[in-house]
């Protein structure tokens, strides 16, 4: 029998071990390493990506489709097509979708046990938690690009705001995104089950979004609907980022936006660091 | 006189709860440095819950921990600076290469681009994964994991490794290869916490064992001092016919020795509980006119101990 042994025999003076100076790299320095692994997920997983890329098709046609009929409802703005009101909105669906790839990240990290690799290593858990919400970020660009090369294409989307008008809209989205996904994340690092996490998701995701104006205005909720859609951020966002396309510009809401996903963004990542640190 | 280094490890009363499930009851460890310690017991008996709050994944219910002198729950980062772990299950990022596990770690651990790259490449070849270094890790075996994994917990030199039942999943060879580090780990100074259900690698390795039954320490020493307390010595007489059997069976019966018969094999085993119980042997098959073929005398094993101290319970997974 061969007896496989560890740092061969050839070389004994070598020390079994690498060197015990190595306690922890600078934050910043994890947080690019982490970035880089979860970025190389994000392009290797290539069914994943496929399946993220088809669903910014299926949205647009759906929802373009399905209510354009809407364009001619009461209370709808006038000489606005459906898909020109719509893809604002889609903007902001789509990078949340990331937001919620990047909370799935850390339950996926959690299940195969690198989570726990990391938890005892000196890496502060910050860092994993910040690498995973810019590949997010990353992803959720990478999907707007493809949504509205879509619509340019599918759609003839050309709206008069321009094309300075409909990339600070995504800018703006893929901010607000950001922030907002650190809800998910902050889910993820409670929850630590995936199937538990898309349940949870589920939940968030619709009032975000239905309880807002991203499909329709708000005139045309009911009444309790539209007092809860006019408090919520992604209301505020998608006026903005309408406005943007719509007309190149945009009012104070985009500053209520912002203000308001930043400070979900704080609360959240203080939420999800604490709930990574926990020694359960 | 100096006085005594500091232990590596101190638990003081370590108690754990899930619910209403107690997974630790009071459980003291001293552990001192650059020593070999080994954690025995059944499945559930509370090994990898011990180990994952020595290693700081774990918060107690109760009780003190202190890991390289310091206090976990105080300190949990600055003991994280000291030591590493190898879990139970293995802990890789499946969808990373070999290679790009081991480069992260050491990147992580604070070492430079090139210094990285080159403990990768020593890691790779000590743990005989270099034709398979740049494949997904999705694609190994699980020996193959299980190396990678413990190359991952050697990427830098640590005060205290924790080894979650290492052997699992590795063929007899790497299993010994596995023991080679352990002693070459502890030559360092580095002190080593070993969590197993294999006997022999406790009584191989480990300059004490702590054995664990339902939450609760049972019995800690060094092996030979718990087969010395816990384990007994046989006498097995093996005869030359199956009439010399019968007689000898009924002699050493007699004499209140209680043989164990193996008839096909024609031998009769007797546990010594006392130092006389050998003279008794002799003099029994010496007063029946049995004259053995051979009297061999069996030292005790861990496993013998192992199965006294907690009761033949059972070892599949709960």
């Amino acid at each position: 029998m061969t007896v496989r042994a560890p740092l061969t025999t050839d070389r004994p003076h070598e020390p079994l071990t690498g060197s015990g100076d190595w306690h922890g790299a600078p934050t910043t320095t994890q947080i690019g390493i982490l970035t880089a692994r979860s970025m190389r997920a994000l392009v290797l997983n290539r069914r994943l990506l496929i399946i993220g890329l088809l669903e910014s098709l299926v949205m647009l046609v759906a929802f373009g489709q399905v209510f354009s009929g809407l364009a001619y409802a009461p209370g709808f703005p006038a000489g606005v097509r459906y898909v020109d009101f719509l893809l604002p909105a889609l903007l902001l669906t789509t990078t949340l979708q990331s937001g919620i790839q990047a909370g799935i990240g850390v339950t996926d990290d959690a299940q195969s046990g690198i989570l726990d690799r990391l938890r005892s290593m000196p890496v502060w858990p910050g860092s994993i938690l910040i690498a995973r919400s810019l590949a997010g970020l990353a992803r959720g660009a990478l999907r707007l690009a493809v949504l509205l090369a879509l619509a340019r294409v599918l759609f003839g989307y050309d709206p008069a705001g321009g094309a300075r008008g409909v990339l600070a809209a995504a800018g703006l989205s893929l901010a607000l995104s950001w922030s907002l996904g650190w809800l998910f994340i902050a889910l993820a690092c409670w929850i630590d089950q995936t199937e538990a996490l898309h349940a949870t998701a589920g939940l968030v995701m619709f009032p975000l979004m239905y309880a807002s104006n991203a499909f329709v205005p708000v005139g045309g909720l009911p009444g309790w609907l539209r007092r809860i859609a006019r408090y919520n951020p992604v209301s505020h966002g998608i006026d903005s980022a309408r406005d943007l396309c719509l007309t190149g510009t945009t009012g104070p809401g985009v500053l209520n936006a912002v203000l308001a996903g930043l400070l979900i963004a704080v609360l959240a990542a203080a939420a999800a660091v604490r709930g990574l640190s926990r020694a359960r | 006189m100096t006085a005594p280094a500091a232990p590596s490890i101190e638990v003081r009363g370590v108690t754990k709860r899930f619910g209403r499930v107690t997974a630790l009851d009071d459980v003291d460890l001293t552990v001192p440095k650059g020593a070999v310690h080994g954690l025995l017991g059944h499945n559930g008996a509370g090994k990898s819950t011990l180990v994952g709050i020595l290693a700081t994944l774990l918060r107690p219910t109760g009780g003190s921990v202190r890991v390289a002198g310091l206090d976990v729950l105080e300190r949990p980062a600055q003991v994280r600076r000291r030591i590493a772990v190898t879990g139970q299950q293995t802990t890789l990022d499946l969808t990373m290469s070999g290679r790009d596990n081991l480069y992260m770690t050491a990147r992580l651990l604070g070492a430079g681009r090139r210094a990285a790259r080159a403990r990768t490449g020593r890691l790779l070849e000590a743990f005989e994964l270099t034709a398979a270094a740049d494949r997904p890790a999705r694609a190994y075996s699980g020996g193959m994991r299980r190396r990678l994994d413990l190359a991952m917990t050697l990427v830098r030199r640590s005060e205290v490794v924790f080894l979650d039942e290492p052997g699992t999943g590795l063929d007899p060879a790497s299993r010994l290869a596995t023991w080679d580090m352990v002693r070459r780990l502890t030559a360092t100074g580095t002190t080593v916490v070993l969590t197993t259900q294999h006997l022999e690698e406790a009584d191989r390795l480990a300059d004490a064992v702590t054995v664990l039954a339902d939450g609760r320490v049972v019995a800690t020493g060094s092996p030979e001092e718990l087969k010395r307390r816990i384990g007994r010595r046989s006498a097995t007489v093996h005869l030359a016919t199956a009439a010399d059997t019968l007689t000898a069976d009924h002699a050493l019966a007699g004499a209140g020795l209680h043989p164990e018969c193996d008839h096909p094999r024609r031998a009769l085993t007797v546990t010594l509980n006392r130092d006389r119980d050998l003279t008794a042997v002799v003099r029994a098959l010496d007063a029946a006119a049995i004259e053995p073929t051979r009297l061999t005398l069996a030292e005790p094993g861990l496993d013998q101990v192992y199965l006294a101290l907690t009761g033949h319970r059972r070892t599949e997974a709960p």
